[in-house]
């Protein structure tokens, strides 16, 4: 029995032919014991979460606070709060603790790999508070620009970093990154939506004040991700959404809020997808990570030479501790052609800027086609996919 | 709805084709079908927006008939492009106005119409007609 054979989409067909799913930096498919957990949950459980007394009320709030319990053992982390992705997760320090702590003037710093949403809500917050943004560069081998990095501390209060590239699956020196961010006086922020799948992360031991990632990309469902924080961020953290469940009271004049977590929770939250994100976590504790991240690394690396031979320029170094993201270009055919030809025969590959358009600007290109391994994934289907960039190459170039 | 003749023959030579691979050659050959409309008068008025790729257009009417001049990086874009180019070009505005994208499902070489941001067929579609709408 192979790891496949757990994921029910993985045995379907696309335009006739086998799919094999290499999107995965996109989001991950699930395994059959998360898509029964969220169907179960539904059948059986379903009710609102916290405050009524009854017996579902009971299972649902037990299924939604077991997936923070799940989080916090899974990354030792004191403070887990539930929010709908890593793009919420990081709007929650930008509104919960920048419009709280950040004056005019204050200086945030970002680099040039991030992912939108580790840029636009800082632009948001920038031009409502007047503060300065700083963008570390990205240097000719796709690393963070170490030294500039060290200049650009200068007054900074707050550092937001992506661990892993979604366009290059480069993992930056985040704990440099930390331990220079905290030596200079500033609280940092860590982008771990593509760390995550692959890397099993002590926050404690990490050091770092918020880590923000996703359920989708590590076998969970969508719509649901968390922030964690450090206690002394979080004590300076305010809501920015108001609204049932974080209150304590509520009165004409005035609302008191909670002091835990449910403080940054308002509203009816994530309750299925967090039942099925417990699922995952319970199916991927089975995993052995580190050796398929090394797996999945080799296959990468494998498949970046070959695309290397066959005349494509690949943006990627594959070192240890990169993920398995192979994104390239093919001199003649155009990126969109390329994945629609791909689509054609069952890959399911991504194209475009990734949402990532400062980082294509720097490397002088508008997209690329992204490659990226998951835990399902084989040497033999890499193999597949070079044999038919072969085909398409020698078709339409 | 009935489509004009040149452009049932197409609906007519796609959906004998079952492969989606020989769809996408068929469509990429259709690039051909295209007026040039030349890189350097391209501009962000000309540009279709939402596309991946970088695609272009403008309609000229003339004593009401409507040539659609256009390209595009992307081949298959330029084959969709070349697609409506035979659907409409040499026919009266009035006319033009009258098409639905509907075809363009009806020869399998979209999974959906609905206007989004990766749906390039559709961008194209709209700017044309709405150029028309414009010029007629």
């Amino acid at each position: 029995m192979s790891l496949k054979d757990d994921f029910p989409i993985l045995s379907r067909e696309v335009n006739g032919h086998p799919l094999i799913y290499l999107d995965n930096a996109a989001t991950t498919q699930k395994p059959q014991v998360v898509i029964d957990a969220i169907s179960q949950y539904y059948s059986n459980s379903n009710a609102n979460v916290h405050r009524a007394v009854h017996t579902l009320a009971g299972e649902a709030t037990e299924g939604y606070e077991n997936c923070r319990r799940w989080i916090k053992s899974w990354f030792n982390a004191e403070k887990a709060i539930l929010t709908s992705g890593t793009t919420e997760a990081i709007n929650l320090v930008a509104y919960g603790w920048g419009r709280a702590n950040l004056q005019p003037g204050d200086v945030i710093v970002l680099t040039e790999m991030e992912h939108h949403s580790d840029i636009v809500p800082w632009q948001i917050l920038s031009e409502e508070r007047g503060i300065e943004i700083r963008y570390v560069p990205v240097l000719d081998d796709f690393t963070l620009d170490m030294d500039a990095y060290a200049v650009s501390l200068e007054n900074a209060k707050l550092v937001c970093v992506v661990h892993t590239s979604n366009v290059l699956g480069v993992r930056n020196s985040v704990d440099e990154l930390i331990s220079l961010a905290h030596k200079a006086g500033a609280k940092i922020l860590i982008d771990a939506a593509q760390a995550v799948p692959h890397d099993k992360i002590d926050f404690e031991l990490f050091n770092a004040d918020f880590m923000a990632f996703s359920a989708h990309k590590m076998c969970g469902p969508t719509g649901i991700g968390a922030l964690l924080v450090k206690s002394d961020a979080f004590e300076q953290m305010q809501p920015f959404m108001g609204g049932g469940d974080m209150i304590e009271s509520v009165t004409t004049s005035g609302s008191t809020y909670q002091t835990n977590e449910h403080k940054f929770e308002a509203g009816t939250p994530k309750i299925a997808e967090a039942v099925g994100w417990s699922a995952a976590f319970e199916w991927m504790s089975a995993i052995d990570l580190p050796a398929h991240h090394e797996r999945l690394l080799n296959i990468a690396k494998w498949t970046a030479d070959q695309l290397r031979e066959i005349g494509c320029t690949v943006y990627g170094r594959h070192q240890s501790g990169d993920a398995a993201v192979v994104s390239f270009l093919h001199p003649t055919i155009h990126s969109e052609d390329f994945a629609r030809f791909l689509d054609a025969k069952g890959f399911a590959v991504r194209t475009g800027h990734h949402c990532a358009q400062p980082l294509l600007n720097r490397l002088g290109i508008t997209g690329t086609i992204r490659a990226s391994f998951y835990l399902y994934n084989t040497q033999d289907e890499a193999e597949k996919f070079i044999s038919t960039v072969r085909y398409i190459v020698g078709k339409f170039a | 709805m009935n489509y004009p003749q040149a452009l049932q023959e197409l609906i007519d030579e796609f959906a004998e084709i079952k492969d989606k691979m020989e769809i996408l050659e068929y469509v990429y050959d259709l690039s051909d079908e295209v007026v040039e409309f030349p890189i350097a008068m391209w501009n962000d008025k000309t540009r279709i927006m939402g596309c991946q790729s970088e695609a272009h257009l403008e309609v000229v009417v003339v004593d009401g008939i409507v040539e659609l001049r256009c390209g595009a990086d992307s081949k298959i874009v330029q084959g969709m492009m070349g697609i409506i180019t035979i659907a409409i070009n040499g026919r009266k505005a009035q006319d033009v106005l009258q098409l639905k994208p509907d075809f363009a499902q009806e020869m399998g070489i979209l999974n959906s119409l609905s206007p989004s941001r990766s749906n390039g067929f559709r961008n194209i579609f709209d700017k044309v007609m709405s150029e028309v709408r414009m010029k007629q």
